[in-house]
């Protein structure tokens, strides 16, 4: 039993599977388009490198706003033009040219789409977070890159978030990798970019009613 | 195992045993008699446009390929190699014009018909031994498709897919026909969720009374402006053929008026005028009615809602398709699809999109309420307390069942199957209405395919399918 070609042909979608050379999630993001696009330039900086510890200094004191739920001021760390960005993860064949599911995403955020999920959880009723999770971001792996720009660095991470919910169920965790821009304004080091490359490809976590 | 009487009994009374949504005995028996004859949602044709384009996916324990082969048709395959049983293709998506089993090389075209069995002559003696023209990998024992989505059904005897969604279609059609194109479907964004697979489904079916409180933070940081208490229950339920959902009342307007207070861009509202039936316009235009949240039996669930997606008045919006796949008596897969028309405006794709990303799916504010509620009534109901407790599910009716509210007239509402304002668990009780129907029918035994060989005498019977013969 089969279902018969339709008569009219199969519109093209316009978010097809596979990867232009150049491109990044970021800029194929279906909300990326005015994202930043400063990219790496050579090899990672020496780990005695002011960047790196700049940067990696930057990630860990952001860690510890995340797991302590300090939504406000993690806000204030991200510019007004950020681009954050999670693919959804398929599995296909070796070869295929890509691993990320054309045109949708777990998140695909800009400043304000962020500000109204930091916003609920200032309400009194976001029942998700009430009671809250204990929440642990374990960060590694960090490798940072120059730019062109001296007041941009690009810094890659791991994380591994340890999520705890209450006294019955198992805790659940989220792999991920992560590619983030660091800009230098007047005020220091905020995140201009995240693209944020989960581990699964099915979710083991009853949402992400979290930041990674 | 018992025949669960009693609890279909519960059931039909509008009293639900709380057990049901955590019990192994009650899963088994949705596992033979429920997902072994309903019609279960596996796909929509624009996620395989081109031909060679496949997904791969599963109806619980059952992977199927669902490809477009060279010629443009669509087929849904049992994933697994008719030699020793290996899963033949281990990807999700892609697109390929043969499937090779990684094991021992058999391959077959992405209709499914076997093109490769190596060394046929000198291991098999050719086709005197194993006859290979006619081979095919299983196909699911029924397909068939509705503006496009793609369902199989276990049970050969099944209705036609029409027949079984029966008057439901007339709403399906809101969601997934906005113009003679239909829908893309995007995603899906796949997540487990520790919840039994009815609770989603009875809340997107009917569940008009928990928005106000459980969504109230949704209201509150201005992301959506209609779920306030009184506005829900001024909309109706409505429940036809083997599906039913929640509208809201749109304020006073013509057909344009309405539809443009939800967000929708005059072009797209003049195709849906081109789109629609009469009837279906009027619900809108006339009767002042916008289709919301809606379920069709038994797990595939369907949303539209229109929030703001920036720091404005304006409102965009969206579709979403969701599939309740039971991984265990309290687990479910969550695959939620972000559907729009095809014919809409880029621009509206991005923002309709957006709105989908801010309100539904793995990320949803709205969604990230609802599974921590479901995911602790599952919780509970797993113990012997939740054995001896029988949840009302009768909002809406009376002691002696006369209705609280009476069913709008088709004066009020032109929709087809029973529709009501007011709070109420018509729909709840009619989606586990269904789903005590099909648990109290014993299930019919299954045929089985011998592949390629001969067929021992006391199978010769109707129930048994030769493959290739």
């Amino acid at each position: 039993m089969t279902i018969p070609k339709t008569p009219a042909p199969a519109p093209t979608p316009a978010y097809r599977p596979g990867t232009t050379p150049g491109d990044t999630h970021s800029s194929r993001a279906v909300l990326g388009a005015g994202a930043p696009r400063t990219r790496r330039t050579g090899r990672t900086l020496p780990f005695g490198d002011e960047r790196h510890l700049t940067a990696h200094r930057w990630l860990v004191d952001e860690a510890y706003l995340l797991d302590a739920q300090e939504y406000e001021e993690w806000l204030t760390l991200l510019t007004d033009d950020i681009h954050y960005v999670m693919p959804v993860r398929v599995t296909t064949a070796l070869g295929a040219g890509f691993d990320t599911a054309p045109g949708m995403a777990h998140f695909d955020e800009d400043k304000y789409s962020l500000s109204r999920r930091v916003a609920r959880f200032l309400t009194e009723h976001a029942w998700t977070e009430d009671p809250p999770s204990r929440l642990r971001h374990h960060l590694t792996n960090v490798r940072t890159f120059a730019t062109d720009d001296p007041d941009h660095i690009v810094v890659e991470s791991g994380v591994l978030l340890y999520r705890s919910r209450g006294d019955v169920r198992e805790a659940a965790q989220v792999s991920a990798g992560r590619e983030d821009l660091l800009r230098r304004d007047a005020e220091g080091w905020r995140l201009a970019r995240r693209t944020i490359l989960v581990d699964d490809s099915v979710i083991r976590m009853q949402n992400l009613a979290v930041f990674l | 195992m018992d025949d669960h009487a009693d609890v279909f009994e519960d059931v039909r009374r509008g009293m639900i045993p709380a057990h049901i949504y955590n019990d192994q005995e009650i899963f088994e028996l949705e596992k033979e008699r429920l997902f072994s004859r309903a019609w279960m949602f596996v796909a929509h044709e624009s996620e395989i446009p081109q031909p060679g384009d496949y997904v791969v996916r599963r109806v619980l324990d059952d992977s199927f390929i669902v490809a477009r082969d060279e010629q443009g048709s669509v087929h849904a395959h049992f994933n697994m190699c008719l030699h020793r049983g290996m899963q033949v293709c281990r990807a999700e998506m892609g697109n390929a014009s043969h499937f090779r089993c990684p094991y021992h090389g058999w391959s077959y075209r992405n209709d499914g018909r076997i093109v490769g069995l190596p060394f046929h002559q000198d291991a098999y003696g050719g086709e005197a031994g194993f006859r290979r023209k006619g081979q095919r990998l299983l196909p699911a024992p029924r397909l068939d498709s509705y503006n496009g989505l793609v369902f199989v059904s276990m049970d050969p005897e099944a209705p036609a897919l029409r027949d079984y969604l029966g008057d439901f279609t007339f709403y399906l059609d809101y969601y997934t026909r906005q113009s003679p194109s239909g829908i893309e479907l995007r995603g899906p964004q796949r997540w487990r969720v520790k919840a039994n697979w009815k609770i989603g489904a009875e809340n997107f079916a009917g569940d008009m009374y928990h928005t106000p409180q459980t969504h109230t933070s949704v209201v509150e940081i201005g992301l959506f402006r209609e779920p306030k208490a009184e506005k829900r229950k001024d909309g109706c339920t409505y429940w036809a053929g083997r599906g039913g959902g929640t509208t809201y009342k749109l304020p006073p307007g013509s057909l344009e008026e309405r539809l443009r207070y939800v967000g929708y861009p005059d072009e797209m509202i003049e195709r849906m005028k081109r789109s629609w039936s009469a009837e279906q316009l009027r619900v809108v235009g006339q009767d002042g009615f916008m289709i919301s949240a809606a379920s069709a039996f038994p797990n595939l669930s369907l949303v539209h809602n229109w929030p703001r997606v920036a720091d404005s008045e304006a409102v965009l919006p969206f579709i979403s398709l969701r599939q309740w796949q039971p991984v265990g008596r309290d687990e479910t897969e969550v695959l939620s699809w972000f559907a729009v028309d095809a014919e809409a405006p880029e621009e509206f794709k991005k923002l309709s999109y957006k709105a989908y990303l801010m309100c539904f799916g793995s990320t949803g504010m709205f969604e990230q309420d609802d599974v921590e509620n479901w995911v602790s009534l599952t919780n509970t109901a797993a113990g012997s307390m939740a054995r001896r407790l029988r949840l009302n599910s009768r909002m809406g009716i009376l002691a002696d069942d006369t209705e609280v509210v009476p069913a709008l007239t088709p004066e009020q509402f032109a929709g087809p199957g029973t529709a009501r304002t007011g709070y109420g668990e018509y729909n709840q009780r009619a989606m586990l209405n269904e789903w005590a129907d099909h648990l109290a029918a014993p299930a019919r035994s299954a045929t089985a395919t011998h592949v390629g060989g001969p067929v021992p005498e006391p199978s010769r019977d109707p129930n048994t399918v030769v493959n290739g013969a």
